[in-house]
């Protein structure tokens, strides 16, 4: 775990309401993985009281550069999207549990939605470097909440959408994407990151098929290092055997997670 | 950084603490993950989250959400029970260069005489924090903390117990507060904190739920600041005990407030969420105030409110 004063390089809209920021954070960038999350302090610390997690949709080892692409939707963020280049903010790498590569020669499937995408941006450029096979399917309301063709590219070998609304690619859901892909193209190793009915979706589709299956989580969370507790996820199985062991913490027991420890719902099998 | 002068050391209940900014319960969990953010050599000390007789899993998510100036939880005492904190945290804790409290609470009397029983054998717990005012877990309806009769009770049954330090963390949510701390005094507690968090609730309007999955949850943070330093002031005035300030902390001017108010030494929470090394900052910040005004002993503060 680090904290770190990082500079704000750019923070430019890439879409509607969607905006990338590059920030200068040399000691993250050497040891952020994908699926890691940094913390970010926005403000003097009383109003907004608390850091911003955001997911890391980039970084460059050799420039010390982290990129993370972020929707201005609530206070935090919104006041994030207007700092301008130069800024310190505070930044803290918490997170411990990136997502794992799976067996060499594996066809990748990353499933992601609207902004739920940046992680797999990231992870899909590093498996394709080490020439892993990769389609990237993303999932949106509508044709604007999607990140442009230049930002999704890079991630994958084949890029297909989705939207609700029918107005660019398929019209449903990404997880219709997922079944196709499956159907047509058999064994894969899933990662995915989204809403949690979502990802629930898509952790029993890839149940079903026999397929692994990582997502990287979100939850809310006060510190994002392990201290506060807030940010809770019930384990299919507990840990350790006892009532203690129930529940994971999103920020230093993940963010990635194999689905199946993962208890979706009430109904969810163990 | 000038030479420093001042004498920030306190003698709390018996505690000698280096300074009086310690980091409060259920904000740095049992210290090991604040390792490389923060020094704890540099603190006067810090509290453990609470233990239980029984390990906890707590309440079901989301348990944190963010309100104007402070936030709320509802992480219903997740812990890992006695057992295993003696087996495993305690070792742990007991290696830090800092004086620990450990922070405990029962569901029945009994309980709470026994967690002081239980831990009387472990060498360097510097005192007990005695939990009777989380208002996240029902105790068969009513919390310890909100009766005078019933917090007397839980404190005298910890008070025959140990030999240990015992300080008596209580609730805002009554109706007088003062009441409650001569009631636990009396019962032979050393020393009081306060405050623990008010009890508040947070609604998604669109779903037109609670936010939180235990309903309400506990506000804390810079809000509730003045209706702590409050609390400090008149309890201060009615028990002849050391009394600690906790409630939104986040500055070393936040810290002096407290200690003009009464308040012997402090504990900070919530900001360390924001910023894990915030402790050790207040600390350098006292010194320095310490030093520009020429107080040579930070003890001559407290309770100087003219």
């Amino acid at each position: 775990m680090i904290d770190e004063q990082a500079r704000l390089l750019s923070n430019r809209e890439v879409a509607a309401d969607f905006y990338l920021a590059r920030l200068n954070a040399p000691h993250i960038a050497v040891r952020i993985e994908p699926g890691q999350f940094v913390n970010i302090q926005v403000g003097a610390g009383v109003a907004p009281l608390l850091r911003v997690p955001l997911s890391v949709s980039g970084a460059d080892r050799e420039a010390g550069i982290i990129e993370v692409l972020y929707e201005a939707v609530g206070p935090k963020t919104r006041a994030l999207s207007q700092v301008g280049p130069d800024a310190a903010l505070p930044t803290l790498s918490p997170s411990r549990q990136g997502l794992a590569a799976p067996s060499e020669g594996t066809r990748v499937v990353l499933v992601g939605c609207g902004i739920c995408v940046p992680p797999l941006l990231y992870w899909g450029l590093k498996l394709r470097q080490r020439s892993y096979q990769t389609a990237l399917l993303v999932g949106a309301r509508t044709a604007d909440k999607h990140l442009s063709n230049e930002l999704l590219a890079p991630a994958a070998d084949a890029v297909h959408l989705a939207t609700d609304d029918g107005s660019l690619g398929h019209a449903g859901l990404v997880t219709d994407l997922l079944q196709n892909e499956l159907a047509e193209k058999g064994p894969c190793a899933v990662y995915c990151c989204g809403p949690h009915g979502m990802m629930q979706a898509v952790a029993a589709i890839c149940l079903e098929a026999q397929v692994p299956c990582q997502v990287s989580l979100e939850e809310y969370m006060a510190c994002g290092i392990g201290i506060c507790v807030g940010c809770a996820v019930e384990l299919a199985t507990a840990k350790g055997d006892t009532d203690y062991g129930r529940y994971a913490r999103v920020c230093v027991d993940g963010p990635a997670f194999d689905a199946r420890q993962i208890k979706w719902g009430n109904a969810w099998p163990t | 950084m000038g030479q420093r002068m001042a004498d920030l050391s306190i003698d709390f209940a018996g505690v000698q603490l280096r300074n009086p900014v310690l980091l409060a319960s259920g904000t740095c969990n049992y210290g090991q993950e604040l390792l490389p953010l923060t020094d704890f050599a540099r603190l006067g000390g810090l509290v453990t989250k609470t233990i239980t007789p029984q390990p906890r899993g707590g309440n079901p998510p989301q348990r944190i959400v963010e309100t104007p100036a402070g936030m709320l939880n509802s992480i219903g005492l997740q812990n890992p029970g006695l057992e295993a904190f003696v087996e495993k945290q305690w070792p742990l804790l007991a290696d830090l260069d800092a004086q620990v409290v450990v922070n405990i609470a029962g569901f029945t009397v009994e309980e709470f005489g026994q967690m002081a029983a239980s831990l009387e054998a472990l060498a360097g717990i510097a005192a007990l924090e005695v939990n009777i005012s989380c208002p996240n877990v029902e105790a068969g309806g009513d919390n310890f903390a909100t009766r005078p009769q019933t917090a007397a009770a839980a404190i005298a049954a910890v008070r025959s117990r140990t030999q240990r330090p015992v300080i008596a963390k209580l609730t805002p949510n009554v109706t007088d507060i003062a009441e409650i701390a001569r009631a636990v005094v009396d019962a032979g507690a050393d020393a009081v904190s306060l405050i623990n968090t008010l009890v508040g609730m947070a609604i998604d309007v669109e779903q037109r739920r609670p936010v939180l999955g235990g309903i309400t949850g506990g506000l804390s943070g810079p809000a509730i600041k003045p209706v702590a330093l409050a609390m400090v002031w008149k309890v201060a005035q009615a028990v002849d005990v050391p009394v600690m300030g906790i409630g939104g902390i986040t500055s070393a001017r936040d810290a002096l407030e407290f200690m003009v108010a009464g308040a012997s030494a402090g504990q900070v929470g919530t900001a360390s969420f924001a910023n894990p090394n915030a402790g050790v900052e207040i600390v350098e910040d006292l010194y320095a105030y310490c030093d520009e005004r020429g107080i040579d002993r930070i003890a001559s503060l407290v309770g100087s409110l003219r």
